[in-house]
């Protein structure tokens, strides 16, 4: 009775400071995931303007080498090309090139191109993104659920021959470097056997094809992305079936599945919401990694298919020491993986009751 | 009199292991009445656990039922369930025979709540209509002294160890079922805890009219709910009697170790002794009574022959060639 009466004489006074609002502000979860994830940016964008510029060479230098190389002209000449060309002072201390980039960049201003007839840089992600975000989205969803829904597969058929197949191709493909398993299918399919023509299914897109929702735009779009979808789906589907085999073997050891069985629940309903949902759950984390590096592409694959996506651009950049380019592409990589992982940290709450965090009140 | 509503004739269970066969469970027969509770003692490997999960048929799928019936008579009505399809098996449990396991702390699924769990197990026998299926569910919350309104929205990792037992044992009860399993349904769990979950299995008995199977090897809880109790030595039935014949007047030599391996309140603790030896291995027996390498009554004819189940009182049977001097020592 007495502590009744203290907590109800309480109650009322107890108002909201300013000092009490500051904290838990300051205390929010979510608030606090997002300004790490700012910092993880900062620093990465940090670092590697400087490696960037640590790389041996310079823009100038691989131009004047182009240029020699190219057009058989004296170095002078090289040189003079190169000077009226690059309006840039890269002779201005780095860190002073650092500051007016972190400048510019805060801005919203990625910047323009040292070369490619000094194109935004903000353009040319908007020309070759979508073609990247596509094919490795695309490969990423059809290697998740094929590769979640055979681990499944694998763990109710363990020990089976089936099982035995499942897994031994899996451990097979996931071991292969993805470019070779392009230039194998380069080599046989399209030089020996020709089955496939590749030299028309180069490009992310034939030419004359209008953009547009047509069954004639779509179905080209997919004819060009077919390959590398093809070889990212086989190279990344062995580690989920096999990632997935395992959780799920474990899942069906545990006692609350037993006690499913025990209840007479139906074995579908067993399969999606006791065994499959508990045994995904792990897999979310690196999923969500992956979804962040879909914006990188794969810059090998891009090549030796000579699809044109971001990844070959990365590559053109680098090879080209297009600073900005660079830096641009880097930039929002890793954008996409610290925001991917972010999101999958406040998700995986809803996923996981057990670790719901911060977002419900403590009573 | 009462009716019986589960019998179990000569079953026989074995898992084959890499060094051999192992016997889990050999040759047990038994039959429950209606609203009784049979307790089953023993040490850890007896086969009790095995035991319990053959009656719902959820056994590892390594283990084979080699022989044997269990059959469950309800309204007229006989059920092998040994011989039922899947899916009249996955009818069977839960509405006809429930079991609460032991280590309830992971017997719920961790990402739906208490709530979704009782309507999956209603909805999996047909049970329709949420409503229903929630007032049920709030008054068994209840029953088993929980608060309805906090647990029933709960997940399970909100809920305490002992929460968690009580809840199962609730959902236990969801589909009124005539026999319920409770597999050390107090293990992992604090004395106080333990002590709340049998007042309440107590309390349920005597307001809901369903029979109960324990299998544990604490021997006070089992002496405190039991109306009879079976001593399981080495995957088979040693003896089976009343409560109080068990514990006042074992007949034989295992029972009698057993009793008086555990503290009494009024007893002295000089008279505590320990069972020499250890479990047998259930993949090479020895040879006649399996217990005789620990038995101080054993004879020659121990270790040829096994002994049968005979009567040595009232509703008492026992396992043993030498149970008469084994009841003249004490």
């Amino acid at each position: 009775m007495a502590t009744q009466a203290i907590s109800t004489s309480l109650a009322p006074q107890k108002r909201t400071s300013l000092k009490v609002y500051f904290w838990r502000v300051a205390n929010n979860y979510v608030l606090r995931r997002v300004i790490k994830a700012l910092a993880t940016i900062f620093v990465v964008i940090t670092v590697t303007f400087f490696i960037i510029r640590l790389m041996p060479s310079n823009p100038v230098d691989i131009f004047i080498q182009e240029q020699m190389a190219l057009y058989n002209s004296s170095y002078q000449e090289a040189r003079d090309r190169a000077a009226a060309l690059f309006a840039i002072d890269l002779t201005a201390p780095v860190t002073q090139q650092y500051l007016d980039y972190m400048g510019n960049l805060l801005r919203g201003d990625l910047g323009k191109s040292y070369r490619s007839q000094g194109a935004g840089v903000a353009d040319i992600i908007k020309q070759f993104l979508p073609w990247t975000l596509f094919s490795v989205g695309t490969a990423l969803f059809i290697s998740f659920t094929l590769g979640v829904a055979l681990g499944m597969v694998m763990a109710y058929r363990r020990e089976t021959p089936l099982d035995y197949v499942l897994s031994t191709f899996a451990s097979l493909v996931s071991s292969i470097p993805n470019y070779l398993i392009a230039i194998i299918i380069i080599v046989t399919f399209g030089s020996q056997l020709r089955i496939l023509n590749i030299a028309q299914m180069r490009g992310s897109i034939s030419p004359g094809v209008q953009p547009g929702f047509t069954l004639k735009f779509i179905g080209d779009v997919l004819y060009h992305a077919a390959l590398p979808i093809f070889v990212y789906v086989l190279t990344t589907i062995g580690s989920w079936m096999l990632a997935m085999k395992s959780s799920t073997v474990a899942t069906l050891e545990e006692d609350y599945v037993t006690v499913a069985r025990a209840r007479g629940l139906k074995d579908s309903r067993i399969m999606t919401s006791y065994v499959g949902r508990n045994a995904a759950l792990p897999l979310f984390t690196q999923l969500a990694i992956s979804i962040g590096f879909v914006v990188g592409g794969s810059v090998l694959i891009e090549t030796i298919f000579v699809y044109q996506g971001i990844g070959q651009q990365l590559l053109k950049a680098i090879n080209q020491r297009d600073y900005p380019v660079m830096q641009g592409i880097f930039l929002i990589i890793t954008v996409a993986v610290v925001f991917a992982n972010l999101l999958a940290d406040l998700l995986y709450g809803r996923l996981d009751p057990r670790i719901r965090v911060g977002s419900e009140e403590t009573k | 009199m009462t009716k019986t509503v589960l019998e179990v004739k000569n079953l026989w269970v074995e898992y084959p292991a890499r060094r051999g066969v192992v016997q889990a469970v050999r040759g047990v027969s038994f039959d429950l009445c209606q609203g009784e509770t049979l307790a089953f003692i023993g040490e850890s490997g007896s086969g009790k656990t095995t035991l319990g999960l053959a009656l719902v048929r959820l056994l590892p799928k390594s283990a084979r039922v080699r022989q044997g019936n269990i059959l469950f008579y309800q309204n007229g009505r006989v059920q092998d369930v040994l011989a039922l399809s899947q899916e009249d098996l996955r009818q069977f449990r839960w509405r006809d025979c429930a079991m609460v396991f032991q280590g309830a702390q992971n017997s719920f699924n961790p990402v739906l709540r208490v709530e979704s769990q009782f309507y999956d197990t209603a909805r999996a026998h047909g049970m329709t209509g949420t409503a229903h299926v929630k007032q049920r569910a709030i008054d068994l919350l209840r029953m088993v002294q929980l608060d309805p309104n906090r647990v029933f929205r709960s997940f399970p990792h909100e809920l305490s160890g002992g929460m968690r037992q009580r809840v199962l044992i609730a959902l236990g009860l969801l589909l009124q079922p005539q026999v319920i399993i409770l597999d050390e349904p107090t293990t992992a769990l604090d004395i106080l805890t333990q002590r709340s979950i049998i007042e309440v299995l107590r309390k349920l008995k005597k307001e809901l009219d369903f029979s109960l199977i324990f299998i544990s090897h604490d021997l006070s809880l089992a002496a405190e709910l039991a109306d009879r109790v079976a001593t399981v030595y080495a995957g088979t039935i040693v003896e089976i009697g009343g409560v109080y014949d068990i514990f006042e007047r074992a007949r034989h030599p295992y029972t009698q170790a057993l009793t008086h391996s555990v503290p009494t309140v009024t007893g002295d603790l000089r008279d505590l002794t320990s069972i020499p030896g250890s479990p047998p291995d259930l993949i090479v027996l020895p040879p006649g009574c399996a217990f005789h390498p620990r038995c101080p009554f054993a004879t020659q004819r121990c270790k040829e022959q096994e002994p049968p189940l005979e009567p040595v009182g009232e509703g008492q049977f026992a396992a043993c060639w030498n149970w008469r001097e084994a009841m003249n020592k004490t």
